[in-house]
């Protein structure tokens, strides 16, 4: 059973279906629309498909398996609370063309979503439409588009990136049609301001940056970097990639920013689905606002026969921004993800913060237990800090350039390694300014036994022989996969017998 | 852990943040709540919402109710495939790239086009990067540069999406005239050639199976592409656009495997022919081997996507819709060729019975009759189809949708949408009540 078109059963189904309305007969589609060939699909019963996807998931790694510190995508504990909520009939049996008067639950949500966002941001206008975080960053940068087209600012052509940037950013800014004006960062990671003081200019339409950056370390300067860029007539866009860290504690309104986005999925913990769905709704200051996708939601008193359907003395309806860019997904957004989110944030509502502190707390208690426990099997000579920092936030970056320069050990070889031990292995290769770069991000759910074990197997591993580790890994369900020969050898579906 | 750390407080973690951008007071939202509360505020919250199953439902216009079967269901929710993220690391996510690739030939065979992607956001933006993407295929050949021709049906809210996803590479969206019988005038497609891309869908926006896309390719040419939206579902029973020459297939794939919560998360597809490959959107596994020569799965043509090719990219997405492109998946292994097929069969005679019962009401008109549909037509009411859908709420039955939304100047058209869901006697039901209010409308007008 190790492919699914192998499963050529009789005909029939794996799941009964009642007789159509009418006979088969009654349908009489000519020549130029009838279907000649049936797909080639496989024909399975419900025990040889139930079997099918067990054994597939038995050789795949989630969360719910182990440690999965895969830094910048946050990866914490998924609540089962939140899937029984998000199959409520409620949710998953409604059209979003349905009347107001049928889902006031659903905005009533939605509101409170809006609303939990802009003061977790410092923005004034929230919508939840975009479904993932690049479109959100897209949905964002457009809006800022429009706003510079309608004050006649159409010279300002260029968005600004730092080097260690999440590729999506340039990506969306370049989908919008701006071109990208990329910036060294300094030797420690950070923005480096006169870098960017000698590219800001009256082209400048945006800066994009996250903060946290990708290095996982607080730019100190942001103000400044928003001063910058708002004294030659620009806006400053904030990545949300990284809001876990400061939530309560920080804003990106009170940084300078104008318009931001969040990665619902991973600050608020819908599950990742193996790539996803995901959810990226924005929030924008006031000038941005009216530019915003529609429709958005709003809440006032109930008015006549109102009030037997309001949700606590509070009716909600739709609203269109006056100038909205209209819509980048033709619906509400993935409001199953937002249902979801909501439950994870209704667990620490007003103490959001704690959620922040333990994820920072677990990230530097992690990058301490490592140094440690390499120190302690005299492997630290092999490993540093990808950037010199006091503190880290959420995530922190290694470097193995030591390793690969002393014993040529790789960070590929050392994540190889790290899945024999159990683990999914942190993000390799990102964020590019540090060489042989390994970036951790554990979050708020993992307990300090499982950061102390994985610290003492991450020194264990910089203590196997490159051969070994080269040869890793070996006890996972295939051993290392040859990518290049994936390429030069396209196999993109299954080869049928004739082919 | 502090202690460890040579730290004495929390605050200490903080104190690379400076003071001026410091929150200086609390979060202004509720104390936080266990998991019973958390439950009990869901239960009483949506369940104010009025959910399609507990009424009689003709609610369709892109998103249909389906059955999905239950086995679906309790194998999504497995925490290998729920929990995991994007397979990086090949080696310990076989489970995934196996089920996605597999998903990929699934796709692939439906639609007749030998490559797909992973999915898309949603059927709009999978439309939307359709286009682009015959842009950069096609515009060094075009006499019609930067151009592209689209189905004047395509409904406002997926329209929008196109103008967004277009205007950045100064895309020009021009629209396809159609007949009065709802049609695609086949002798306005001329204007397209030369041009980038050509978008229709299949069956269309007014539910109308058009045989007349089949002729399309040849009206084209090779170099514009003709990319068909359609209804996963019905291609049971209707034509592959690839086997009538389109070199791209788009499509809402949610009819196949998940409910429609809401408009998302669903997922969107996207499946072309080879000369698209390499500039072509989003995710793609391929089948590869280990270094034992064992068969193995990962992530392939990555240059094409931002993680690598940053503002170069074909496309700005990252993460997907990967677990409902999943169930979609589950779902059409369950179903099998002749399943498919049943299930096609019980959408459009659902669809067949209400358009000849309805039509047997003397005071409403179908347009559009002449035609074979799938899923759902239009229903010339003799008043606005707001009152009518008003007048049918009142009785427990979501008539449809009102297509003023769409196209402003047909106050008075409905779409009603049947699917396999739909009973004859919900036929019967909305048939009753549509002829009393329609009647009522002609004693007051």
């Amino acid at each position: 059973m190790s492919n699914l078109f192998e499963h050529k059963g009789a005909k029939g189904q794996g799941y009964s279906q009642p007789a159509p309305i009418l006979p088969e007969s009654s349908i009489s589609l000519p020549p130029s629309l009838a279907r000649k060939n049936h797909a080639r699909w496989p024909r399975l019963s419900e025990p040889e498909m139930v079997r099918h996807y067990t054994w597939l998931s038995k050789r795949n790694f989630g969360i719910d398996t182990g440690f999965y510190p895969l830094g910048s995508c946050t990866m914490k504990h998924n609540p089962r609370v939140n899937e029984v909520i998000a199959q409520l009939p409620g949710i998953a049996d409604i059209h979003p063309h349905q009347p107001e008067h049928h889902i006031q639950g659903l905005l009533a949500i939605f509101h409170e979503m809006q609303y939990m966002l802009e003061v977790c941001s410092g923005m004034d206008q929230v919508t939840l439409q975009p479904v993932a975080g690049a479109q959100g960053e897209f949905t964002a940068v457009r809006c800022v588009q429009e706003y510079f087209r309608l004050r006649g600012e159409s010279q300002r052509t260029k968005v600004i990136v730092p080097d260690s940037a999440h590729g999506t950013n340039p990506a969306s800014a370049a989908v919008c049609g701006f071109e990208i004006v990329e910036i060294p960062s300094r030797e420690d990671g950070r923005i480096d301001l006169d870098a960017l003081r000698a590219v800001a200019d009256e082209t400048t339409a945006v800066m994009m940056i996250t903060n946290p950056n990708t290095l996982g370390l607080f730019e100190p300067d942001i103000v400044e970097a928003s001063a910058i860029v708002h004294d030659v007539g620009g806006q400053m866009y904030y990545d949300g990639a990284n809001f876990n860290a400061i939530l309560g504690i920080t804003s990106p309104g009170l940084m300078g920013f104008d318009a931001v986005h969040f990665n619902l999925h991973k600050t608020f913990s819908q599950p990742h689905g193996g790539g996803g769905p995901g959810s990226g709704p924005i929030g924008v200051k006031s000038h941005l606002a009216e530019f915003l996708p529609g429709p958005l939601v709003k809440k006032r008193p109930p008015l006549g026969d109102e009030s037997q359907m309001a949700i606590d003395d509070m009716w909600y309806g739709w609203y269109q921004p006056t100038r909205s860019i209209g819509k980048v997904q033709q619906w509400h957004g993935n409001a199953g993800a937002v249902i979801r989110c909501w439950a994870y944030y209704r667990r620490y509502g007003r103490g959001l913060r704690t959620m922040s502190e333990h994820a920072v707390l677990n990230a530097n208690y992690l990058r301490h237990a490592i140094h440690k426990a390499t120190k302690e099997a005299g492997v630290d000579s092999m490993v540093r800090d990808g950037a010199e920092a006091k503190v880290a936030k959420h995530e922190f970056t290694l470097s193995l350039q030591p390793a690969k320069e002393s014993h040529g050990i790789s960070a590929m070889d050392v994540a190889k390694g790290l899945l024999d031990k159990g683990y999914m292995a942190p993000t390799v290769y990102f964020p590019l300014v540090v060489p042989e770069c390994m970036m951790v991000e554990p979050t708020e759910t993992e307990s300090k036994e499982t950061l102390d074990t994985f610290a003492t197997h991450f020194a264990e591993v910089l203590q196997v022989d490159a051969e070994t580790l080269h040869a890793a890994p070996i006890t996972t369900p295939v051993r290392r996969v040859d990518e290049v020969y994936a390429a030069r050898n396209l196999c993109l579906r299954h080869p049928y017998d004739d082919e | 852990m502090l202690a460890a750390m040579g730290m004495s407080s929390i605050e200490d973690l903080f104190e690379d943040i400076p003071a001026e951008v410091r929150m200086t007071e609390a979060l202004p939202l509720p104390p936080p709540q266990s998991e019973e509360e958390i439950l009990a505020d869901a239960r009483r919250l949506l369940g104010a919402n009025v959910a399609l199953g507990d009424r009689v439902s003709f609610l369709g216009a892109g998103l249909y109710r389906n059955y999905v079967p239950a086995s679906v269901f309790q194998l999504v929710t497995r925490g290998e495939f729920l929990t995991a993220y994007t397979p990086y690391q090949p080696e310990v996510s076989q489970g995934m790239l196996q089920a996605m690739w597999e998903f990929q030939t699934l796709i692939s065979e439906l639609v007749g086009l030998p490559v797909a992607n992973l999915s898309l956001y949603d059927g709009s933006t999978a439309a939307a990067e359709a286009l682009t993407c015959s842009v950069r295929v096609h515009n060094r050949k075009a006499t019609q540069k930067d151009t592209v021709y689209v189905s004047e049906l395509t409904p406002p809210d997926r329209l929008s999406v196109m103008y967004n996803y277009c205007q950045g590479a100064d895309i020009t969206i021009n629209l396809l005239r159609h007949h009065s019988d709802g049609t695609l005038d086949l002798d306005a497609v001329s204007a397209a050639v030369g041009s980038c891309g050509v978008y229709v869908e299949q069956p269309n926006p007014l539910g109308i199976l058009d045989g007349g896309l089949s002729e399309l390719k040849e009206i084209l040419g090779e170099n514009t592409a003709l990319i068909v939206a359609v209804q996963p579902v019905s291609l049971g029973l209707v034509e592959a656009p690839g086997h009538y020459g389109a070199d791209i297939v788009v499509g809402e794939g949610q009819p196949l495997g998940s409910p429609i919560t809401g408009g998302g998360p669903i997922y969107g597809i996207f499946a072309c022919s080879k000369a698209y490959l390499r500039l072509m959107p989003g995710r793609i596994v391929g089948r590869s081997i280990d270094v034992d020569g064992k068969v193995a799965y990962c992530l392939t043509l990555s240059t094409r996507e931002q993680h690598i090719r940053r503002h170069r990219a074909t496309s700005n997405i990252c993460t997907n819709e990967t677990l409902i492109a999943l169930m979609g998946a589950m779902h059409m292994a369950l179903l099998g060729p002749e399943g498919l097929h049943s299930l096609a069969v019980r959408n459009m005679t659902a669809c067949l019975l209400a358009k000849q019962k309805l039509g047997e009401i003397g005071s409403i008109a179908l347009p559009h009759s002449n035609n074979h549909h799938f899923n759902e037509f239009v229903i010339e009411l003799p008043g606005s189809s707001q009152d009518c859908l008003a007048h049918l709420d009142t009785v427990g039955i979501v008539g449809g949708f009102d297509l003023s939304a769409w196209y402003p100047e047909r106050k008075n058209w409905l779409l009603a949408t049947f699917t396999d869901q739909t009973s004859a006697k919900q036929i019967e039901l909305l048939v009753a009540h549509l002829a009393v209010w329609a009647s009522a409308q002609g004693v007051s007008a």
